[in-house]
């Protein structure tokens, strides 16, 4: 792990799903390896930033933790923008929350860049006698809609610290092959041109 | 802090050589030493004055005279230390008994001579400043019921009706059913259902305990959710609410709650935030953003340079009445002036804090700010704080806050670019 202020890049990372699915103890698992059993509910959008070491590369992830909230819905798809990877999260022992997850594709790639990576996560592995959702069914309908696949737990660890390694991977490989970036530190975008990459930076924060 | 059995091995050898385990006990237990120290080393600093062991030369005389010294420097050190936080906690108890004795003094003025003459007190000059220096806890609820009111007219047996009500339709569906969850997708169907309060119920104040599962509001708490969702059924349960109607159950009996509530929600803020009204909410942030230039002009540049938009903090701090951002004896106070000055001390008690934090924030870029002002510290000094929010000025260029409302409301185009799509 490279100290919090030298990186060579920053990727912003959505984490998304319904309410109560574990998203924020996701999040502070990867971040602060913490897990806190009466978390509070997520209003609007929190952050939060780990450094990660890939390659030669010290990466910066800059996460973005939404309010799984219908309603908030209209609001949180605006933090969408700008962002170059997501973890759409459901919960393995909750059948709707994995219903929904077409839903939230919609809503993602509606609001986000096209070629955000996404990962397809299966939260609360812990919970396997309450499974609701088989792992086979959730990976072919990753696979059929070409999204990556885990199953974590924010609770005893598992795979977390993967699921977003593997996501910070493809972007750093997409980002790689296309070369849009410039300069040594510079948040990245996806889609534009390398003349618009030092710009990387505003758009992953602009609304507009 | 080295670790203890270092410091035992060392002992008996201290105790011989340095000849202040007394005399005539040459063999004493171990536990005398410690005893016949005029000062407990608060670690092993005491080691720097024992002889080196048999195998080694002996230290010169001069540098065991520089040890000593360096010891005495220590010790002396670490007594001015302590003095100094028994000093501090001296002052924080004479500071707490202080403010215990103004709270008293403050409750009786409340309910002797304020509360009785409600209609004609509330707005002079006297209860004005004593309600900006926070209302006792003990009348807390109920100067928040009669500034919040009852526009709505609500009376405990309609609380009663709702709640039946609500009661009624938990027990008629056991399970949230596939079918609504297709067909309803834009109706508050689904976020009114029981599972989503139960969810947050036990994410409200999880560090007090008294909401959770078996805690003594646990049952309060849901019902006066499920009574909101009956009441108003087109605006349904939202998250946020969950921790304004738990600071209310603190402060007031369940129906007298619940009336507050309701009214309190009623508010048009509350109302364009609870809809998740969009182009009324960046009326409200643009509103924001006009007072956060006049007051802040440098704050104000630098979170346009990083492209901080104030929905990143202020959902947050809107939604909930700062009752999940801010301690909650902070939150409270907070409260208790927006009940006075209404939906205008939501905003400025925002611009307070990056007032407050101003100095701190300058220095941080997007992501760090970011980060501080949706996770504020665990310690904020409220003396300052209000001092900070005193110090903002909610008139600009002669309009006051409805006023810049008003016009935006009107021109829309002028709002913040934030959230459009």
């Amino acid at each position: 792990m490279g100290s919090d202020e030298s990186y060579n890049f920053v990727f912003k990372v959505v984490l998304i799903g319904e309410s109560g699915v574990g998203k924020s103890n996701l999040l502070s698992r990867f971040t602060k390896n913490e897990f806190n059993h009466d978390s509070r509910t997520t209003i609007g959008v929190e952050f939060s930033t780990r450094t990660v070491q890939l390659d030669n590369y010290a990466i910066k992830a800059q996460i973005w933790d939404t309010a799984g909230l219908e309603r908030y819905r209209a609001i949180t798809s605006a933090y969408y923008r700008g962002a170059v990877g997501a973890l759409l999260v459901y919960d393995i022992s909750k059948h709707l929350t994995y219903e929904s997850v077409d839903r939230w594709l919609k809503e993602l790639f509606d609001h986000a860049d096209p070629h955000i990576v996404v990962m397809l996560v299966g939260n609360k592995r812990d919970l396997d006698t309450l499974r609701t959702v088989p792992t086979e069914e959730a990976k072919d309908f990753a696979e059929k809609r070409g999204l990556m696949f885990m199953e974590t737990s924010a609770l005893d660890s598992t795979n977390v610290e993967n699921a977003f390694n593997e996501v910070l991977k493809a972007i750093h490989k997409k980002v790689a092959s296309r070369e849009v970036t410039r300069g040594s530190i510079c948040a990245v975008t996806l889609s534009n041109p390398p003349s618009e990459a030092q710009e990387g930076r505003r758009n992953c924060c602009r609304s507009t | 802090m080295v670790s203890e059995h270092l410091h035992c091995e060392d002992k008996r050898e201290y105790e011989t050589k340095s000849g202040r385990a007394g005399p005539g006990n040459p063999t004493s237990p171990r536990h005398s030493v410690r005893k016949n120290l005029d000062f407990e080393p608060l670690s092993t600093t005491a080691l720097i004055l024992e002889d080196r062991p048999a195998n080694l030369p002996a230290k010169p005389a001069e540098e065991a005279q520089k040890h000593r010294q360096q010891y005495e420097e220590m010790v002396a050190q670490a007594k001015k230390r302590e003095l100094k936080e028994a000093q501090k906690r001296k002052k924080q108890l004479e500071d707490r008994c202080k403010l215990e004795e103004s709270i008293g003094t403050a409750a009786q003025i409340w309910n002797q001579e304020i509360l009785p003459n409600w209609s004609t007190t509330c707005t002079s000059r006297r209860v004005r400043d004593l309600w900006w220096q926070g209302i006792p806890p003990s009348v807390r609820g109920k100067v928040w019921s009669l500034a919040v009111g009852n526009e709505l007219n609500i009376t405990h047996e309609l609380y009663s009706i709702c709640l039946a009500r609500a009661k009624e339709k938990w027990r008629t569906t056991p399970a949230p059913s596939l079918e609504t969850e297709a067909e309803d997708a834009g109706s508050s169907n689904r976020e009114s259902s029981l599972e989503l309060i139960k969810l947050d119920i036990s994410r409200t104040f999880p560090q007090l305990c008294i909401f959770q599962q078996g805690g003594p509001y646990h049952d309060v708490l849901h019902s006066i959710l499920g009574a909101y969702t009956c009441y108003r059924p087109d605006v349904g349960y939202v998250q946020g609410m969950s921790f304004i109607a738990a600071v209310l159950i603190l402060n007031l009996d369940t129906a007298d709650a619940f009336i507050a509530f309701a009214n309190l929600l009623n508010k048009p803020c509350q109302m364009a935030f609870f809809r998740v009204d969009h182009s009324l909410m960046l009326t409200y942030f643009a509103a924001f953003e006009v007072f956060f230039e006049e007051n802040l002009p440098k704050l104000f540049a630098h979170f346009q340079k990083n492209n901080l938009t104030p929905d990143i903090y202020l959902i947050d701090w809107i939604f909930t009445l700062y009752s999940k951002s801010l301690p909650l004896d902070l939150a409270c106070r907070v409260w208790d002036v927006f009940c006075r000055d209404n939906e205008e001390f939501l905003f400025r008690t925002g611009l307070g804090l990056l007032r407050l934090y101003q100095d701190v924030l300058t220095t941080m870029d997007f992501i760090h700010m970011a980060q501080f002002l949706t996770r504020l510290p665990d310690l904020i000094p409220a003396e300052q704080l209000f001092q900070h929010i005193a110090a903002i000025h909610m008139t600009s260029r002669n309009r006051k806050w409805a006023q810049v409302l008003q016009a935006l409301q009107k021109d829309p185009e002028r709002g913040s670019p934030v959230l459009k799509h």
